[in-house]
């Protein structure tokens, strides 16, 4: 994953949102199974 | 985030000018409607308490325009040091603000000129002295190495070509041990090249 070839550690995901539901985005964002997240990690210390 | 945008032939100067011209727009005129959810609801929706965001000025508010919800993974703490990296209208700005309190302090940065405006009237409005709001863009940071416990963000990395330069950058602004809670979008299709270098698909 990206991050942590980046140098973070400990990444944690939340549950995924479908945001675009009900948007006028909805159509391009299901063809490529967009979701929402939230994401954590943090810098070694 | 999982899949990696790099490759993109896409004039980085020119999709930022486009992007940066959507969220005026966002900005100014929320009312207008776009092709993704924006305000209130869409924050109820991301799971933002109705208590924590009726605290922010109705027109900050309106204007919100994220993918996810940097406080899902708690509170931040009196006293911490946050950069806010694409701050937007600055919801999560001024969120932050009120949980670092005085002691804390909060660098809001965005590269669209009225999403800063925005931002400011809101710090004013809610009287809020510890919030510094900085142009720039989330690939160089004005924020000095090592000086923040905690950088938020939300629905800002999908907007940026080359992701791997952002969160370099966001672990040189993090003291060790820092973190990010930052809310975005996940891809779990592979998007064709031409789809890639449409800037219109980058922010709906």
């Amino acid at each position: 994953m990206l991050l942590e070839q980046t140098g973070f550690t400990d990444v944690v995901m939340s549950n995924e949102v479908d945001v675009f539901s009900g948007s006028k985005h909805e159509s391009d964002a299901k063809e490529f199974d967009t979701r929402g997240v939230t994401v954590f990690a943090r810098r070694p210390a | 985030m999982t899949t990696e945008i790099g490759v993109s032939h896409i004039d980085r100067a020119e999709l930022r000018r486009f992007i940066s011209e959507k969220y005026s727009e966002v900005a100014t005129n929320p009312e207008l409607g776009f092709h993704f959810h924006t305000g209130r609801p869409l924050a109820l929706m991301l799971g933002y308490p109705a208590a924590l965001i009726d605290k922010v000025p109705a027109g900050n508010l309106a204007s919100f325009a994220g993918t996810g919800n940097p406080f899902l993974f708690g509170d931040l703490r009196q006293g911490e040091h946050v950069v806010d990296v694409g701050c937007g209208t600055g919801l999560d700005t001024l969120i932050a603000a009120q949980q670092v309190g005085p002691s804390g302090k909060v660098v809001a940065v965005d590269m669209t000129a009225e999403m800063r405006q925005k931002t400011q009237e809101g710090v004013d409005e809610m009287r809020l002295s510890n919030v510094e709001v900085r142009e720039g863009f989330a690939e160089t940071l004005p924020v000095d190495d090592g000086s923040a416990d905690v950088v938020i963000s939300n629905g800002v990395v999908n907007l940026c070509p080359d992701k791997r330069a952002v969160f370099r950058e966001m672990l040189r602004v993090l003291k060790p041990g820092g973190r990010i809670q930052i809310g975005d979008i996940l891809v779990h299709k592979e998007v064709p090249q031409d789809s890639k270098n449409d800037i219109a698909l980058w922010s709906g």
